[in-house]
Parts: structure tokens; sequence; C-alpha cells
């Protein structure tokens, strides 16, 4: 790019009204219009791979679910994945339908953050504050579960922890609170849409097309979003029982991501319902597995954000070789391709469009330092 | 003698009142809104002020902290200063209680944005401590500026054309009444009726509240200090009592621009020998609920609406001097 | 109660420093102002993003190497009086960053946020709830409203 048009360099963060994550934006502007982007990460960086490395592998799963406080669940299923794969454990099935339901539970409550945090960044008060009325319900649901709003820790080795059994208390609780989620979210979409300066404020606005968005190995809703069918739930296995649709919109902007996420509280909402219908009676968790070496085994998930890959490999019972992957990082390319052209109120905009987690990201980066 | 007390009265009663405002704003509107309890109305607009009399002044990192710190005190008089000519004791004074001096005024009130936003240099921009220059960077030489500097430009466009609309509707009552004097608008209306209800009053009065709207930084048209990227643009330095007037200020010229509205479309200038003050607090009252239930449901603007939005309120207004013309 | 402090105790501007951690705490914290469900507005207590019109300084996470200077230019930028509440088992000790490790320990946390700024609350939880924060933020105040 030609160096003369770019005016000014304007720099948000690390702590930034609109990103509530610390990471450093760096807006190359003219005339108040983004040329060029770039986002540092790195600021949150605490290394979790490398204290994972040689931890007692229960240890280190619940080290896992410290990674990101938004889909602490899936990671820890992840990791616990990646282990159950190497021992060659098999989970009972009601065991694998309960992970579900906290799975997509987690979807939901994650997905109403981005549409809080969105509107937030709108500078709509009023519709960030109905979105976490109404994810209230979800972390209740989760607390119901698990224990604890943020950190449930469902899955472990084997199957799930015996307290987040589901008795028959619980699975109607759940079915009220989805139902009534479902109904909210539904108001609150058919307001968005119809709402004319709403819209256009997000119709257009950082706009990611299919071409680009495959060569930057986007991943996740905001791949969807720009009209790739792709989604790792269709892959696993655990999701074979359960029939729900792959959502996708076709323009990538800000617009079509935010009704991905809308659309995919519903299909969310969908396999709750089925999984709660034919909850499989029996055991929820099987500890007669045995612990042995394994090769580097790797899994992929689909977290709320996208792909997400975790691998290591057991010696003596402690975990080597970690790798994880968040759906973040991939992402990060789209955040500062998307800017580009775009006025820099829209910036943190299109930057949330793509769901950042630096949180995630961050835990692993090696960061080399040269003399 | 007896005229100057009522200036003052008028004015201590206008300052008692702006003090509510913002309370009234938050609690009865947004947070009804929003579906919660909401602040007690006393607290934004009274006690956050008092509460930052009460704290620690440091100087602000500003390149001229005296005069960045002077600068919502200017604004505080200048707002003053649209008061008192509304004011009916200050009529004979001619010259000055004209539209013109008015418009000349809210114009100081608009140039010290442009002002503190190039003088503060808050921690929270470019003076974040964070190694991020490196030579593998994308554009490593450019210039770099904090993100006031960018709030200085957008209020450097907004006097350009975000005022025009209040100022047009400022104009529509003097066309009607055939003189920019205030006191002749408020005598001509007390002879025909307000302004307000005629279809060219009607028109104004939106093209005002419109203005209103925007001179106040209110949402949607908050772009000056849109939590989005700047944080809070041009404020940002102000810290304990400077950043109290900054409250202070902000609140009085809500009144202000109402007394304002009162005056020029309803005919009744704020005096508190008359029973007409009471429509002037109602005004003031009313003006910021209907802006907060606005704003309540209002995504920011950026230019790409702004301008569109500020364009047809413009022409609104022509069209209202028109019809007044007529 | 003066009217210095009762001016105080009816307006709290609090500002949220997030400093690495999970991620957790933060939006815990920040469901905590914006959801109607807990609402702190009601307790007076607004939510700002700017140090100068802070009193609160509500601090999450472990504080990163990277994040430590910041942290400590924005507690500079306050003005007197102030309050520093530590939020979470990552502010208050490290939490499982700084004390769970295999083989190699971490070497990417300057925390806990004891170490860098004068804390005066604490509350612990991981994640803290939002009851929490705002019992927490409520208790440290009187030292906020007796200081000069
Ligand atoms: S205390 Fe727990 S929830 Fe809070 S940031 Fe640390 S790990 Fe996350």
């Amino acid at each position: 790019m030609d160096k003369n048009v770019i005016e000014t360099e304007i720099t948000m963060g690390t702590v930034h009204s609109a990103a509530i994550e610390p990471y450093r934006v760096r807006l190359f502007v003219e005339d108040e219009i983004v040329k060029d982007a770039e986002i540092t990460v790195g600021v949150n960086h605490r290394g979790v791979e490398r204290i994972m490395e040689g931890l007692p592998v229960e240890k280190a799963n619940s080290l896992t679910e410290k990674i990101c406080g938004i889909c602490s669940g899936v990671h820890l299923w992840n990791s616990v994945l990646v282990a159950e794969k190497g021992l060659e454990v098999e989970i009972p099935e009601r065991a694998s339908y309960i992970r579900i339901i906290v799975a997509e539970l987690e979807r939901i409550h994650s997905h109403l953050l981005y549409l809080a945090h969105g509107n937030e960044v709108l500078g709509h008060e009023t519709f960030s504050m109905r979105l976490f009325y109404i994810r209230e319900t979800v972390m209740e649901l989760l607390r119901i579960i698990g224990g604890n709003r943020v950190q449930y820790g469902v899955p472990i080795i084997g199957g799930i922890r015996p307290r987040a059994e589901l008795d028959e208390m619980k699975v109607q609780k759940i079915r009220e609170g989805i139902d009534y989620i479902r109904g909210k979210v539904k108001e609150f979409a058919d307001r968005f849409t119809s709402d004319p300066m709403i819209m256009s404020r997000i119709t257009g606005v950082c706009p990611l097309n299919r071409k680009d968005a495959l060569r930057l190995a986007v991943t996740g809703p905001t791949l969807r979003a720009t009209g790739v069918e792709f989604d790792t739930r269709k892959e696993m296995e655990c999701y074979d029982p359960f029939e729900f649709d792959v959502i996708t919109q076709d323009d990538g902007d800000v617009k079509s991501n935010l009704l991905v996420r809308v659309f995919e509280i519903f299909e969310s909402v969908k396999i709750i319902k089925q999984a709660l219908k034919n909850l499989p009676e029996g055991a929820v968790v099987d500890r007669s597995w045995e612990m042995q070496d394994t090769d580097i085994t790797k899994s992929y998930v689909e977290a709320p954000r996208g792909t997400l890959y975790h691998s290591y490999a057991l010696e003596d019972g402690r975990v080597r070789n970690v790798v994880i992957r968040t759906p973040s990082i991939a992402n990060i390319g789209a955040m500062q391709y998307a800017l580009i052209g775009h006025h820099i109120t829209d910036a943190q905009l299109g930057i949330v469009q793509c769901d950042p987690c630096f949180t995630c990201t961050d835990r692993a980066i090696e960061i080399i330092k040269r003399r | 003698m007896y005229s100057i007390l009522g200036v003052i009265g008028t004015i201590i009663i206008g300052f008692i009142v702006s003090l509510w405002l913002p309370g009234l704003e938050r609690k009865l509107i947004h947070a009804r809104v929003q579906q919660r309890i909401g602040p007690p109305i006393s607290s934004p607009g009274i006690m956050a002020p008092l509460k930052f009399f009460f704290k620690q002044t440091i100087m602000p990192y500003s390149p001229l902290p005296r005069l960045y710190n002077s600068l919502p005190l200017i604004g505080l008089l200048s707002v003053l200063f649209i008061f008192l000519f509304t004011v009916p004791e200050t009529y004979q004074l001619g010259a000055f209680a004209s539209i013109v001096a008015i418009v000349g005024f809210l114009k100081i009130e608009e140039v010290i944005y442009v002002f503190m936003g190039s003088l503060s240099k808050s921690v929270m921009s470019l003076r974040m401590p964070f190694p991020d220059l490196a030579k593998g960077a994308k554009h490593p030489n450019v210039q770099r500026s904090f993100l006031e500097d960018i709030s200085a430009m957008r209020a450097f466009r907004l006097i350009a054309f975000g005022s025009f609309p209040l100022y047009i509707a400022l104009f529509v009552p003097a066309v009607i009444s055939g003189s920019i004097s205030l006191g002749d608008i408020v005598a001509y209306q007390q002879v025909h009726g307000p302004i307000l209800f005629s279809a060219a009053g009607v028109i104004g009065a939106i093209v005002f509240f419109i203005g209103y709207m925007i001179l106040l930084n209110e949402y949607p048209f908050v772009i000056l200090k849109a939590k989005a990227d700047v944080i809070e643009g041009p404020y940002m330095e102000y810290a304990a009592k400077w950043r109290a007037l900054v409250y202070i200020m902000r609140g009085f010229l809500m009144f202000t621009l109402a007394t304002l509205f009162s005056v020029l479309f309803l005919g009744v200038p704020p005096s508190i020998f008359t029973w007409g003050i009471l429509v002037n607090i109602l005004v003031a009252v009313l003006f910021p609920m209907l802006m907060a239930s606005f704003s309540a449901f209002a995504p920011i603007f950026t230019f790409k609406q702004f301008y569109p939005v500020t364009f047809g309120a413009t022409i609104l207004g022509v069209v209202a001097l028109l019809a007044a013309f007529i | 109660m003066g009217i210095k402090s009762y001016a105080r105790a009816r307006a709290i501007h609090a500002m949220l420093v997030y400093t690495g951690g999970c991620n957790g705490c933060d939006i815990e914290i920040v469901n905590a102002v914006f959801s109607p469900k807990y609402d702190a507005e009601q307790y007076k207590i607004f939510l700002t993003w700017n140090p100068r019109e802070a009193d609160v300084l509500i601090v999450t996470g472990p504080v990163t190497k990277q994040n430590k200077k910041p942290l400590k230019e924005i507690y500079k930028a306050i003005p007197e009086p102030k309050l520093v509440i530590a939020a979470g088992a990552c502010a208050l000790m490290g939490g499982v960053y700084k004390n769970i490790h295999g083989d190699i320990p971490s070497e990417e946390i300057a925390g806990p946020v004891e170490e860098i700024i004068p804390v005066d609350a604490k509350i612990p939880g991981c994640a803290v709830r939002p009851e929490d924060v705002l019992a927490g933020a409520v208790s440290a105040l009187p030292k906020l409203l007796e200081a000069k």
C-alpha cells in the first residue's frame, strides 16, 4: 500500500471501552477511514500450554478450563476427548448427551454475549442490557447443572462429573429455560432487524467475502456468515443422533454475522430439546479405564467461535507436547482485513463481529525475543 | 436593582433545575426502558459533580494544562450569557438580546470542543505503555495521534455542518415576527399567540429538537465522544473540579436551550416574577426526557448516517423558513 | 455524615481493568453492571472507562508482564481518593496460572495485583459472582468515604 495515503495512526488498547479484553489495535487512517490495521495480541499471554507440560492429566484438564471464561466448557470437553481417544475409553451414552447439552447451552450464552457486546459497541445500550438479561437465564441453567456460573467443569475422563447428572427437576428447568430464551431471542431478532437505524449501521459494514475468508482460514460462525457451509459438529460422532442445520448467510458483514449467531441459538435450542427428549438411561461415568502411555492424539470440536483443536500425548499419566489451537487465532486475519475501508467508529464493530476471544488466543503464543 | 435581583434569581432557579436533568434522563427514561431500577435522580446531576469537587486536583496531561482546564469555565460562561439574553430584563440591551448574539455564543460552545480535543493527551490512548513499535510493523514510520485528536477533528467537522439545523430553527421565529431581537419576538407572540402553533413553527420546533440533540452530543449523535472508539473524547483528561464543571456545563446547556425554545417558540421568557417560569421549567424537563426516549433506542451514528440526518433536518428547516415567509 | 462523604456515597465511578486471566471474572463484572438483573447503578455505582473519572479501580486477572506498566499508569491517573478492588482468584494470588504448573513454572505472571498497586478490597471466587462484586464494592466504601 502506498505509504503517503496514510495520514496518521490511531492506537486503541490495551484497555479500551469497546474491547473488554486487553489487546492492542493500531489503525492506520486517512480522513477517519481505516486504510490498514494491525492487531497485536500477546498482552494476555499466560503460557497455559507450557505450564500444562508434565501435569497429571486430570489436573491438566481442569487447567484447560481456565483458558477461556466464555467457552470454558468446550476447552475442557476437547481436552477430555483427547485423553479418551488416546486411552480408548468408551463413555456412557447418557454422559455424551449431557456433555452436548452443556456445550450447546454454552454456545447459547457465548452467542448472547456476542450479541450483547456487539450492541454495546453499536452504542445501543438498551438492547445490550436486554440481551444480558436473557443471558442470565443460561448462566442460571449452567449453574444448576455444574454448580458454578463460569467454570462449570462438567466432563471428566470417562463421562461427566456425577454432580452434573440431570434429574427430573433439572431437565424441567432446562426445558423451561430454553423455551424462554428461544422466545426472547426471537422477539429480539424481530425488533433488531426491523430497526432502520441499526440496519443502516450494520448492513454492508466490514464485509468479508467468501474467497478471502477461505484464504485467511477463518472458522466458525464468521466463516459461515460468508456462505461457506462448514461446521465441525457435522463431523463429530457424538452429534450423529441429532438433527440440526448448518446456518449460513451470504454477505459476511456485521449483519450476517449477527444473524448467523441468532439462528445458531435456535439450532442449539433444537439440539438441546432433542437431547432432553431422548436422554438415555444409565450411568453417567465409567471409571474402569486404565492409564497407559499414548501417542500424540488430536481432537477437534466446534467451539462457539469455530474449530478448536487440542492435542497431547500421555506419559506416566502426565501430559506432554500440548498444542492448543483456538478459533480466534484464525479469525484475527479476518478482523484486520475486514476493517479496511471503513470508518473508525465501525472498526471496533468490525473486530467484534468476528467474535474475538483474545484470552483464548493469547494463552500460549511463543514470543520470540531477539537480541 | 429590582431587575438585577430578578436576573440573579432566575439564573439560580435555572441552575438548580438544570442539576436535576441528567438524573431525570437516566432514572426515568433510560432505566425504565432498560427494565431496571436505575440510579437515584440526584446521583448523576448533583452528587457526581459535588463528589468531583472534593477530589484531589491533578494537572491534566496536556501541552497547555491551564488553558485546557479553563475551557469548561469558558463554556459555562458562554452558556450563562445565552441564558442571560433570554431573561426579559436584558431585552433593552438591544443588540445582545438577539438571535445573532446567541448564535455567536453557541459557536463558542462548539469551538471549545476542538480545543479540548487537541489539548487532551490521555493515558488511555497513545501514552499507554505497550511495546508494539516493531521494525516489522506494517507501517513503521507513520505519525501517531491520540484518540482525542480524532475527537477534535470531528468537532471541527461538526462546526461546519452539525449545528445547521439548530441555527436555521432559531431563525424561523425571527422571520415570522420580522425581527431578530428577542424582545420583539416575545412581544409578537404575546399578540399573535405562540409561534409553535403555526405550520412553520411546528416544523421549526422539530428541527430545533434535532439540533438540540446534536449540540448536546446525545445518542445517536454522540460521535464526538463515542465509546466505541474515542472513549470520552474531549473530556478525557478532566479530573476533580474541572470535571465537575464539565458536568454542570452540560446540564446548564440543556436547560438554556430549552429556555431558548420556550422564548422563541412559546413566547414565554424565564422570569421569577411571572408564572411563566413554570412553563420554562416544564419545557426544560420535557426536552431531556424526549431526548432520552430517542437515545435509548438509537445506536451511534457514524458520519455515513450523520450527514443525511443533518442534511434532512436542514432541508426541513429551510422548508420551515419558506413557510414562515409565506 | 458530612456532605463530602454523602456525595461520595451517592456517585461512585468504577473502572474495570482486565489484566490477563480467563475472561470469566471480567464478564461477570460487566454483567454485574450491565445486566438489569444486578444493575449496579441502583447502588449508585457507575461504569466508566476513563481513569480521570474513576474512584474505584476493579482489577481482574493475574497481571501479565505486558500489563504491569499500563496498570500502574492507570492507577496513577486516578485522582485521590481512590480504591482498588482485586476481583477473582487470579487477582488475589495469581490464580491457576501462577500456582499450578507441571515441569516448567509460568514466567509470564507479574502479579498478583497486590505486588503492583495497593489493594483495598479483595473479592474471592473463580469466577467471582456478580453479587459478590457488588458486596465487595460496597464493603470497601467506608475507606473511600472517610478519606480526606
Ligand atoms: S479467577 Fe478464575 S474466572 Fe477469574 S480470571 Fe482467573 S481463572 Fe478466570
